[in-house]
């Protein structure tokens, strides 16, 4: 059992009619980890998730959970899972405090202490009619359930996209907390920096591919560093330096430069710029954002990584 | 008048959003009253076929159902106006709720108008105000082509005035009920609960014009609903009651402004409380469908129960012969008069049989349809991720409405019995009444289950059983009044069992009608099982 994926994810497709929703997926979710799940909008995130989920049946490829199929053995899947959508919509003539207990009932959990101090730390008024509540209190609705169910996998679809700064916090606290608990956690989220934060393997994928997998640091290996540098001499040959990007002379004298520098050529140009003598250097490894970025805005004209 | 700005545009985008839905009524509506019309003289045209229908309209069953024929003299246009005036007021009403439940709450909960009023330069008022010029526009279109196509079918003893009052009444009896829909619209805040307020303020006026005019015709002015039958048309032709539908749907929209400036976007006049923090009872689908379907579970319970003991009120009159000569009683003899009497009697409960079923499907149709809704608007992607399967979900929701309207039916018809019996000189046994049940029972299941397979397979076209619903309604209330052929009252189920309570219940349509609602209902099941669960 613990050498089981919790989840399993073989170049899953989805066609809506004509439209090719999801053409290649590939995820991969150990016991115990937190994976992240980046894209831009429309990218196929939610539909992934509720392939996953087993709302929609695939056109091909494979979606395992806990090594079952996402689609023929939902109900038993579901046993052991708990998702917060991205949109909580529920019941308008419900109470948050009814809705909470009939969601934790469902999942054949009870109300506990835990329910309890969610709510308290979430500061959510549970005995207003979810007719009333706005968009980021229907969220903590869904997210107390979630988070007081107990399980071994978890799936939010951009769980904060309602939320203020404050409650995305307790979020990320409460999603480190199922982690040292050794649960799995899957997270879509535009937020990158709680990506970041909380993710030990990030997934991106475009256009209904996942393009990147890995962990944060094997990322930023894949793609480039910026450099800022001051030497005492001329940097000219840097300009015909391979692995060398972006460069731009910050002075007449070519003494002070800024570029990028692809992650395997580090050593040959650390050792060029020592030739020059050093005087200042600033190398910054790429955050989630630029990587990001790069997947996206660069488009097909230049690879990451190639 | 700033409050107005933009009206006009409103109504434009009212308009492109509507057309469809717009143009098929106005075709049904108009068309079909034209073309019933022009057929008329064929099916009522020689003095004996009127004197047998006259008659027929005058019993007092006839009466509670469409109306009182008043006048001695008779021609084929009074018995159109007598027939049809009830019978399309009603489909006239529920075409404006429609109209105005679908152009106010409706888009206000969508979001649509919040995002007008909130982001354009629109006045506040111009939402309301383009839904009530759509629907005086929707219901002037009906009277133009409805007192055009009068003109043209000519039927003997029509004339211009009467045509086009018969065309305006309706019209007017239309609108001003959506008038005081859009009154509703703004005590309430959510459409669904708009509709319940609508029907029932319909269903108070139709009960109080059916017993008024058994009892008295002249309290039949007390419910706006029956003053479509003092239009005396192609008699007196009185436009008065044209008058007091307009200066009522004034007052309507009148009223529904002051409250609409009176109100914040998205709240109700009516507000809404908070409620308990916990939940024991809230288990599972199961319970929680309980829980969000007992309080209009309940109306319809009481409401379906109320029109049984409405329509058995006035079964003594019903009872009695029209033509009571105290030669025909002498000719029958005083068990013979009973028997006709018993007789009379029985055929109405057979009539009230496939309205209160017709009713009953509607009531539970709308449980089932429930699931489709809250599928859509996202409810239930919270409880497709608990271990629930889709089967148990269906289960849980097809049950409920299938036993809510099996309750519906046998209660109303339990409540006729009861205050019938208790008018009649003779009581009927409770056995013509469980004949009349058990002979709906499989009609019921099929319009269930033919709801079911849409719901499994084809969701979006769900609304064709309302049309395949009100299509033998219409075929089997209506058929025999317009002599229909005989091949189109066998396409409606009701048609199978016209000879119960009376007779005994033919077992052969019962096996198949239940065949085909079971194939439907299993390819329904397989159906939902296997598609995708809307976003
Ligand atoms: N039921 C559907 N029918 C047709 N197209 C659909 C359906 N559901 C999703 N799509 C399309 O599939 C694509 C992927 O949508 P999806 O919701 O998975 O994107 P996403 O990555 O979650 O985007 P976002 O970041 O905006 O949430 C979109 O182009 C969307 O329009
Ligand atoms: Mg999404």
């Amino acid at each position: 059992m613990n050498h089981t994926l919790v989840l399993d994810v073989k170049g899953l497709k989805k066609s809506f009619g004509k439209f090719e929703a999801l053409k290649d997926v590939n995820l991969t979710l150990h016991p115990g980890e937190v994976l992240g799940f980046i894209g831009p909008n429309g990218a196929g995130k939610s539909t992934t998730i509720r392939v996953i989920l087993g709302l929609i049946k695939s056109s091909g490829g494979s979606a395992k959970v806990f090594g079952k199929d996402a689609w023929k053995e939902s109900v038993t899947i579901h046993k052991d899972l708990a998702y917060v959508p991205g949109d909580v919509y529920l019941w308008p003539n419900l109470t948050g405090g009814q809705t909470i207990d009939l969601l934790l009932h469902m999942s054949g959990q009870t109300h506990t202490g835990r329910t309890d101090d969610l709510i308290k730390e979430f500061k959510l008024d549970t005995s207003k009619k979810n007719r009333t509540y706005s968009k980021g209190n229907r969220q903590k609705v869904a997210l107390i359930a979630a988070f007081s169910t107990d399980v071994s996998l978890y799936v939010f679809d951009e769980p904060t996209s309602g939320l203020d700064p404050l409650n995305e916090l307790i979020f990320q606290q409460k999603v480190k907390q199922l982690k040292e608990s050794g649960k799995s956690v899957l997270l879509s989220s535009h937020i990158l920096s709680e990506v970041e934060k909380m993710c030990d393997t990030i997934a991106i994928i475009r256009e209904g591919k996942v393009i990147e997998t890995g962990s944060l640091e094997s990322m930023q290996h894949l793609t480039r560093n910026s450099v800022a540098v001051t030497t005492s001499e001329p940097l000219v040959k840097l300009q015909n330096m391979p692995g060398v990007y972006q460069l731009d002379f910050k002075n007449d004298q070519k003494t002070t430069a800024e570029f990028s520098v692809d992650s395997d050529q580090i050593g040959n140009v650390m050792a060029a710029l020592s030739a020059n003598k050093i005087l200042q250097l600033k190398t910054t490894p790429p955050t989630l954002e630029d990587l990001f970025l790069r997947y996206y805005h660069s488009d097909n004209d230049q690879k990451v990584g190639e | 008048m700033a409050q107005y700005t933009q009206t006009f545009a409103l109504l434009k985008a009212n308009f492109k959003r509507d057309w469809i839905k717009l143009t098929v009524w106005l075709l049904v509506l108009a068309g079909l009253f034209v073309a019933v019309a022009a057929k008329f003289e064929g099916i009522y045209g020689n003095q004996q076929q009127l004197n047998t229908i006259a008659q027929t309209l005058r019993s007092p069953a006839m009466k509670a159902l469409f109306g009182p024929l008043t006048h001695a003299s008779i021609s084929t246009a009074i018995i159109f106006a007598t027939e049809m005036a009830v019978f399309w007021a009603i489909f006239m009403v529920i075409f404006n709720y429609s109209l105005a439940v679908g152009g106010s709450r409706a888009q206000e909960e969508s979001g649509l108008t919040e995002m007008v009023l909130g982001g354009h330069p629109v006045g506040r008022l111009a939402p309301l105000s383009a839904a009530a010029l759509e629907l005086l526009i929707a219901d002037g279109i009906f009277a133009v082509i409805t007192g055009i196509g009068m003109t043209f079918a000519n039927m003997p003893g029509s004339d211009s005035n009467g045509n086009w009052l018969f065309a305006v009444s309706l019209a007017a009896v239309g609108w001003t009920f959506g008038m005081i829909s859009l009154i509703f619209s703004q005590l309430v805040a959510d459409s669904h609960n708009v509709s319940i307020y609508n029907y029932v303020f319909f269903g108070l006026t139709y009960l109080v014009r059916m017993m008024t005019d058994v009892s008295n015709p002249d309290n039949t002015w007390w419910s706006p609903f029956g003053w479509i039958e003092k239009t005396d048309i192609y008699i007196k032709n009185n436009w008065l009651p044209v008058a007091l539908f307009l200066i009522l749907g004034i007052v309507a929209f009148g009223i529904a402004v002051a409250l609409n400036v009176n109100r914040d976007i998205d709240a109700g006049i009516i507000q809404v409380r908070g409620g308990k923090r916990q939940s024991r009872f809230l288990q599972g689908p199961a319970t929680l469908l309980f829980w969000n379907q007992r309080s209009i579970s309940l109306f319809w319970i009481i409401g379906m129960a109320v029109l049984g003991a409405s329509y058995g009120s006035v079964f003594n009159s019903i009872g009695k012969l029209v033509n009571d000569s105290p030669v025909i009683k002498e000719v029958l003899g005083s068990n013979g008069v009973q028997a006709l009497e018993k007789n009379q009697v029985l055929s109405f409960v057979g009539i009230l049989g496939i309205i209160f079923t017709v009713l009953a499907v509607i009531g539970g149709a709308m449980v089932i349809n429930h699931l489709y809704t809250e599928e859509r608007r996202g409810y239930l992607q919270l409880v497709n991720t608990t271990p629930h399967s889709r089967y148990y979900l269906l289960t849980t929701y097809v049950l409920y409405g299938v036993i809510l309207a099996v309750v519906i039916l046998y209660a109303t018809l339990m409540t006729t019995m009861v205050v019938g019996n208790s008018t009649l000189a003779h009581s009927l046994s409770i056995r013509y009444y469980n004949r009349m049940f058990v002979a709906m029972l499989p009609v019921l299941i099929l319009f269930m289950s033919t709801l079911v397979c849409f719901i499994g397979i084809m969701p979006k076209l769900r609304s064709i059983v309302w049309i395949l619903l009100g299509g033998s309604f219409v075929i089997s209330y209506f058929g025999r009044l317009m002599d229909l052929p005989n091949w189109a009252m066998k396409i409606s189920p009701f048609y199978w069992f016209d000879k119960v309570p009376i007779h005994e219940i033919n077992a052969e349509p019962v096996w198949w009608l239940l065949t085909i609602a079971l194939v439907l209902m299993v390819i329904g099941f397989v159906g939902y099982r296997h598609r995708d669960l809307a976003q």
